[in-house]
């Protein structure tokens, strides 16, 4: 279909994309980063945002302002514009706007989950949950008590049923399991994901997959990291890398025996595209790699704007969106926390 | 002072100057004990101000790097790493332990931190902060897990020195108060007393020694006229002895007239 679909793309999909390329213009830019990072106080950065898309948001927000409420604002906009997004789309591009949201799902899932198994409030836990990824039945998950029940009660009416059955096998609940679950559901989900890309062809596949590959790369070199150490053994390790990606299959090979950050290093130079991340960063030092992994997919996020006609666009806009986000969080705490020298520390540029 | 004027109601007697002598010996000496008592609560009182202040320097600092490695995480790992993270936590493995220590008789709380093991390796539940956030930010939360750590152990340190510091103030405005007290109202009484008996038993002396010079004169005065009388007698003896050579008496002869005159019954007239 490659080459094919600015045929018949406007029918359907073009006033959205116009949308989209329009929503990507009220993405902050440099110059506004600047600015925020000279403020002294949150509501400086108030009275900054005010002058941006995110004014009618922050408006009516009592003076003394908290970093929360700023993040909770800015993350009600990003979901009104996805709703607003959601409600216009035809197939296939609904689903592939609802995928973009099963990895909030996901969270909320195991979020209640954790929270039914220490018996805390359901209604408590439901305001905590990332707005985009909810849906109807979620509630009802506390009932669950083990993952079968899980499955059988809840999810099966859920577009993450399939994803559950890889790890429907274990079967009582507990917080080791819970975050291996995490990452198992995440692991399919992306699987799934990437399926549903390359089935939708063209220049979506094309770009797509290309982000979804970095997006599975870097969850297996931060699992890697993240594990060294713990009682993960390598084969639940190797168990909860992507099957697809640069690094698939031999890259996850040489990671899963990695014993600390070096090692990952090595493994990793032998891939141009992540050479250019490890070779930023010093010798035995990893906080500044989540930093440099933030910067290259903003960078690959960016570049899928160059092209037209495809899907790609409204990922790449959902993700900037919560890298805006992200942005805005560190910037207020900085400020907040009177530690203005740390602001450009983990302030990714977008454009 | 209002204490100078004032004396115990005693009766001054020897004894209770003895026992007035053996108070004051005794306040002195508790006087001086709890002296050295306050100095050595000062001390450790000043020990603990500057470790006070040491502590809550140090406070600010940590607690400013804890906060902002939460913030770190939640920047790396999401919003909702801390949802994630408190919905986790089954008990909470930190501990505090109070004891008591001794410091000049004064004991004072101790505040120490622990890790409870049960909590720390025993349960399922603490698996878990090692792998939370494994995707994403799990160094991160491992950090901040860390700098909080820090700032509890800052914490629960600056507790135990800030109750050790109020109790120690109370200990030393006590001993201050009772070495004020013996200074001032319990030794100048006893002193008082002391004086007072001492003045009463030296005016009993001084009685006593006019008393005495008193029954002295009257016993020389009486002796004199024994003396003056004797002399009379003697005198009067000698003038007998003389009548009586010369062959009456002057008495005699007096007597004589006198006894004739009366004691004579043969005579009617």
């Amino acid at each position: 279909m490659y080459g094919w679909e600015m045929l018949s793309f406007n029918i359907h999909d073009g006033f959205l994309e116009a949308i989209v390329r329009g929503n990507r213009s009220g993405l902050l830019t440099a110059a506004d980063y600047n600015n925020l990072c000279q403020c002294e106080t949150l509501d400086d950065i108030k009275m900054h945002l005010t002058a941006t898309e995110y004014g009618p948001y922050l408006q009516n927000e009592p003076s003394p302002l908290h970093t929360t409420t700023i993040v909770e604002k800015c993350t009600l906009k990003l979901v009104d514009e996805y709703k607003h997004m959601l409600c216009q789309a035809n197939e296939p591009l609904s689903t592939f706007l609802q995928y973009i949201t099963y990895g909030h799902m996901i969270d909320n899932v195991v979020l209640i989950v954790t929270g039914t198994l220490h018996e805390r409030d359901v209604n408590e836990l439901l305001e905590k949950c990332h707005p985009l990824g909810m849906f109807d039945s979620i509630a009802s998950l506390a009932v669950a008590q083990n993952m079968r029940e899980l499955y059988r009660l809840v999810l099966v009416d859920t577009p993450l049923a399939p994803y559950f059955s890889e790890c429907i096998t274990s079967e009582d609940l507990d917080d080791m399991n819970i975050e291996i679950m995490r990452n198992t559901l995440y692991k399919a989900y992306l699987e799934d994901f990437y399926k549903f890309c390359q089935k939708l062809g063209g220049a979506t596949a094309e770009i797509m997959c290309d982000l979804l590959s970095f997006e599975a790369d870097r969850r297996a070199v931060n699992i890697t990291i993240n594990s060294i150490g713990t009682e993960l053994t390598r084969d639940d390790r190797r168990k909860l890398y992507s099957n697809f990606g640069l690094l698939y299959p031999y890259g996850h090979e040489e990671l899963a025996v990695c014993e600390d950050v070096d090692q990952v290093r090595g493994a990793m130079e032998k891939y141009p595209p992540y050479q250019s991340i490890f070779s930023r960063i010093s010798y035995g030092e990893s906080q500044m790699l989540d930093k440099a992994f933030y910067e290259e997919e903003v960078r690959r996020l960016c570049l899928s704007f160059e092209q037209q006609f495809h899907y790609a666009v409204f990922f790449a806009y959902i993700r900037l969106r919560e890298q805006e986000i992200r942005n805005l969080m560190w910037i207020s705490e900085c400020v907040a926390q009177n530690q203005k020298n740390r602001v450009h520390d983990s302030v990714v540029f977008i454009f | 002072m209002a204490g100078q004027n004032q004396r115990l109601n005693v009766v001054p007697t020897v004894t209770m100057l003895g026992v007035m002598k053996a108070r004051l010996i005794g306040a002195t000496r508790g006087h001086a004990l709890l002296k050295k008592k306050s100095d050595a609560l000062t001390v450790q009182f000043r020990a603990i101000l500057k470790k006070i202040v040491a502590a809550k320097e140090s406070m600010g600092e940590t607690m400013r790097a804890s906060s902002f490695s939460l913030a770190e995480a939640k920047y790396v790992a999401g919003d909702g790493v801390r949802h994630v993270v408190l919905q986790s936590v089954r008990a909470a493995s930190v501990r505090v332990r109070s004891h008591q220590e001794n410091v000049a008789g004064v004991k004072l709380p101790k505040f120490s931190h622990f890790v409870d093991p049960a909590a720390a390796s025993g349960g399922p539940s603490n698996a878990s902060p090692s792998l939370t956030g494994l995707a994403r930010g799990g160094q991160q939360v491992a950090a901040c897990r860390a700098a909080h750590v820090k700032a509890i152990e800052v914490l629960v340190e600056l507790a135990s020195l800030q109750t050790s510091f109020l109790t120690l103030d109370e200990a030393i405005k006590t001993t201050n108060r009772r070495v004020n007290a013996l200074e001032n109202v319990v030794k100048p009484r006893i002193e008082n007393t002391i004086s007072y008996i001492k003045g009463e038993l030296d005016e009993l002396e001084r009685e006593d020694f006019f008393r005495l010079k008193k029954i002295q004169g009257y016993k020389k005065r009486e002796i004199e006229r024994q003396m003056i009388n004797a002399k009379l007698f003697a005198e009067e003896q000698l003038a007998e002895d003389l009548a009586l050579k010369r062959g009456i008496s002057v008495g005699a002869a007096a007597n004589l007239l006198v006894a004739g005159g009366e004691k004579d019954d043969d005579i009617i007239f």
